[in-house]
């Protein structure tokens, strides 16, 4: 029975209950409970949970709503018989993942380095290459990942402010990261949802590496595949001709395998070793790695994907917007928007609705909410919900 | 090939530390990037080289594995939240705290938290020679010294030489039943080890291995999950991936302490959950939850190919060591690469080289009873005289 080449629909439809989606549904997703945990110390108050019979929508964690595409799901269901099998023994092994990625841009396996997320790979480059003498700078705000790591090593990092578009300040990042261990790069950046184009990216490595030779560069491109700014393009082939230079890109987000848990980095041989070293052995599960060279090889579904999401960032910029919240100049699957208070009271009156928006961004956390981008139909609910929560402070703004 | 053995051996030092560390590695090499086709398995090979469940999970947990597919199969999309339901029913079957318990992405997870976070440039690892290598492995990488101790002439534990070494460590690695040996210490010798190296060194912590607790029969037999969640010194770890079947869906745990699980929890970040997949989350619920009586019948199941087998090689004059576990470890009289090379030519793929016994042992997981009688056919022919004359 496990062994049939039956498509995933025909065998899910059979074992699924409404308990199933309810527990699922329920699932806050750790991105969420990382912040948390690690901000629980100083955590000004915790979320609101969504009232008991009210249905959720999560839009918190820059997740593909869709989930993965149908040939993936096809993939897992037929990789069933090998889940007793450690990922190098099974068919595909995690070797053949590699090999899949690194053709996919023509290079070489010693070119990437897998990881269970892109997170394991922000880990690994936090502790190969900063110290306490050599410290991290990032942006502010920017993924929290790879300071919080340096915070609990005890090496320095500093934070530079995004500028008034909430762009990433290259300028005084380039400035800043001579003599630093390593810089990250998000771009596009999260929260703020900003790009910066290539010639920028590039301009900034040349600056960086003049002045700081030693100094890594990591370029997160996690939300790659949203990017709609003709001025973009990827860093790998930057990353690829540059010492000192990398790139870490993940299937949690276009691809839709956040809970599968797997990343990838790419740079050049030497760039690489210090990960390849820290590399946590069979760190992506046989239904990981088999569902990932599946997603390789369904690039109609990453286009299919993006137009999807840049439908629905258009009609929830408007709608925002027509609201008098302004949004970033978003290339992701998520919007930085002035809601013009806290997004901690904008998040709990939200979650009142079953609406559930993202945590807080310091030093935007009085002003700015992040708000991920479902389906269609989510999002015309969750305006909807936008309307009644933002209505009172603009008419109350009025009177005064 | 010459990149993994020039990455894996370079600072632990000549002879029998060397040996340990090993010419290949750990399960699976770290540099595995520059070896994919060493690790591809064709089909139908009988895989006998990692200590796998042959059967794989069981319907109950593939069952729920689809399950968690839900919602059209959007749900792997989400990052999962549900690592604290698991921590919470793993607690529950042990009769301890969630507090007790913290997952990982296998026990490799586990292992290199503890080892990370109780060894240093002054505080070395101790583990005996052979064992599992991940932990001295991750602690070379680190730099930290690794202090070798040799097993016993019936490749037991050497407890009295064990517990000597012990003394200043950071971390003792304490993998019962060992691998690859699959011999087995008394759960009273392991208790009155475990009291000596803390009462002798108090700071060293002591990370008890129990991957293979399942699959022991000898009647001398305990978890030591009780002295851990007392002793903040002594951790257990533990894993999915053996007797429960899931080796491919990376699932185990830990249990100490609370100041111990809150350490590493700490350390890995996310409450450790960042790198756990749902699928694995899911299968690890439904694992933990079924009727005992799966582990029951899976270490029946175990017990009667491992008697088939190991009586195979005795009747030929090949002694294996006393196995507790899913695999034994049985002189061939030749070296391991030879047999290895000569059963893969027919299908059969057995383990790889333990240093220092690889001139002489081999290590043989158990498949099912069908897989070892195709297998013993398999090292019949390639064994030759030595196997066509006893028989």
């Amino acid at each position: 029975m496990l062994r049939s080449r039956r498509s995933f629909f025909e065998i899910v439809a059979g074992g699924q209950t409404d308990a199933d989606v309810r527990l699922w549904l329920a699932a806050r997703g750790h991105e969420e409970y990382q912040a948390q945990a690690t901000q629980a110390a100083d955590a000004p108050r915790r979320p609101k949970p969504v009232p008991p019979g009210v249905k959720e929508i999560r839009i918190s964690s820059n997740e593909n709503p869709l989930g993965p595409g149908r040939a993936v799901l096809d993939a897992i269901v037929r990789q069933f018989p090998e889940a007793g099998r450690y990922p190098f023994n099974a068919t595909p092994g995690d070797g053949a993942l590699a090999s899949a990625i690194a053709t996919s841009y023509g290079v070489k396996p010693e070119n990437i380095v897998l990881g269970a997320g892109s997170q394991e790979l922000l880990k690994s480059a936090v502790r190969a290459f900063t110290s306490p003498g050599k410290g991290l700078v990032t942006g502010s705000p920017s993924f929290e990942n790879c300071p919080n790591i340096a915070k609990r090593l005890g090496h320095p990092v500093v934070e530079i402010k995004v500028d008034s578009a909430m762009r990433l300040n290259l300028d005084a990042m380039a400035t800043a990261a001579s003599g630093a261990g390593l810089v990250f790069l998000c771009n596009p950046n999260n929260p703020t949802a900003t790009v910066h184009g290539a010639s920028a990216v590039e301009d900034f490595v040349r600056r960086v590496r003049s002045a700081s030779p030693d100094t890594v560069i990591l370029i997160d491109e996690a939300y790659h595949d949203y990017v709609t700014d003709p001025s973009y393009k990827t860093a790998v082939p930057l990353a690829m001709r540059t010492p000192n230079v990398f790139v870490t890109r993940t299937f949690s987000k276009a691809y839709g395998m956040a809970g599968l848990r797997v990343g990838y980095a790419i740079g050049a041989t030497d760039t690489m070793k210090p990960l390849h070293r820290l590399r946590m052995p069979y760190n992506i599960s046989v239904f990981g790695v088999t569902a990932a060279i599946a997603a390789l090889n369904d690039a109609k579904h990453i286009e299919q994907e993006r137009a999807r999401n840049t439908d629905v960032r258009q009609f929830t910029v408007k709608a925002l917007d027509d609201l008098g919240c302004k949004s970033s100049d978003s290339h992701c699957n998520f919007l930085f928007v002035d809601v013009g208070r806290p997004a901690a009271d904008f998040r709990d009156a939200c979650a009142e609705q079953g609406i559930v928006v993202g945590r807080d961004f310091p030093p935007f956390d009085k002003t700015h909410a992040r708000i991920s981008l479902g389906t269609m139909d989510e999002m015309k609910k969750a305006t909807a919900v936008f309307r009644t929560v933002l209505r009172p402070v603009t008419t109350t703004a009025n009177r005064l | 090939m010459a990149l993994s053995r020039r990455g894996f051996v370079h600072t632990v030092g000549i002879g029998a530390a060397a040996a340990w560390v090993g010419a290949r590695g750990r399960e699976h090499s770290i540099w595995s990037a520059f070896e994919p086709v060493l690790q591809a398995v064709e089909p139908g090979t009988i895989v006998l080289a990692s200590n796998e469940n042959p059967l794989g999970p069981g319907k109950t947990v593939m069952k729920a594995v689809r399950a968690a597919f839900g919602d059209g199969g959007r749900n792997p999309g989400r990052y999962s939240g549900s690592a604290g339901e698991l921590t919470d029913a793993v607690a529950k079957r042990l009769g301890v705290k969630p507090e007790n318990v913290v997952l990982g992405c296998g026990s490799t997870q586990i292992l290199r938290s503890a080892t990370h976070l109780f060894t240093a440039k002054d505080k070395p690892l101790v583990g005996t020679i052979p064992t599992y290598e991940e932990c001295a492995g991750y602690a070379e990488m680190m730099g930290h010294p690794v202090r070798p101790v040799a097993l016993d002439s019936e490749f037991r534990i050497d407890l009295g030489k064990f517990a000597d070494a012990a003394k200043g460590a950071g971390l003792v690695f304490y993998c019962n039943p060992n691998n690859p040996t699959a011999t087995y210490v008394g759960a009273k010798a392991t208790r009155d080890f475990l009291a000596k190296v803390n009462r002798e060194s108090p700071d060293t912590t002591i990370l008890v291995d129990e991957a293979y607790y399942d699959y022991v029969t000898d009647p001398d037999h305990d978890t030591h999950i009780a002295v851990a969640i007392d002793n903040p010194r002594v951790i257990v770890a533990r894993t999915f991936s053996k007797a429960y079947g899931m080796a491919g869906l990376r699932m185990g745990y830990a249990v100490g302490h609370v100041d111990t699980i809150k350490k590493m929890r700490e350390w890995e970040g996310s409450g450790g959950a960042g790198y756990l997949n749902v699928l694995a989350i899911h299968a690890g619920l439904a694992a933990i939850q079924q009727d005992a009586s799966f582990l029951t019948a899976e270490r029946a199941r175990n017990a009667a190919s491992r008697d088939f087998t190991m009586k195979w090689f005795e009747e030929r004059g090949m002694k294996p060591t006393a196995s507790q576990a899913n695999f034994m470890f049985v002189n061939i009289g030749r070296p391991a690469k030879d047999f290895r090379d000569a059963c893969r030519a027919k299908g059969v793929l057995v383990a790889r080289d333990f240093p220092p016994f690889e001139k002489t042992h081999c290590r043989i997981a158990f498949g099912t009873m069908d897989e070892m009688k195709k297998a013993v056919a398999v090292f019949g022919q390639v064994l030759g005289k030595t196997a066509a004359t006893a028989a």
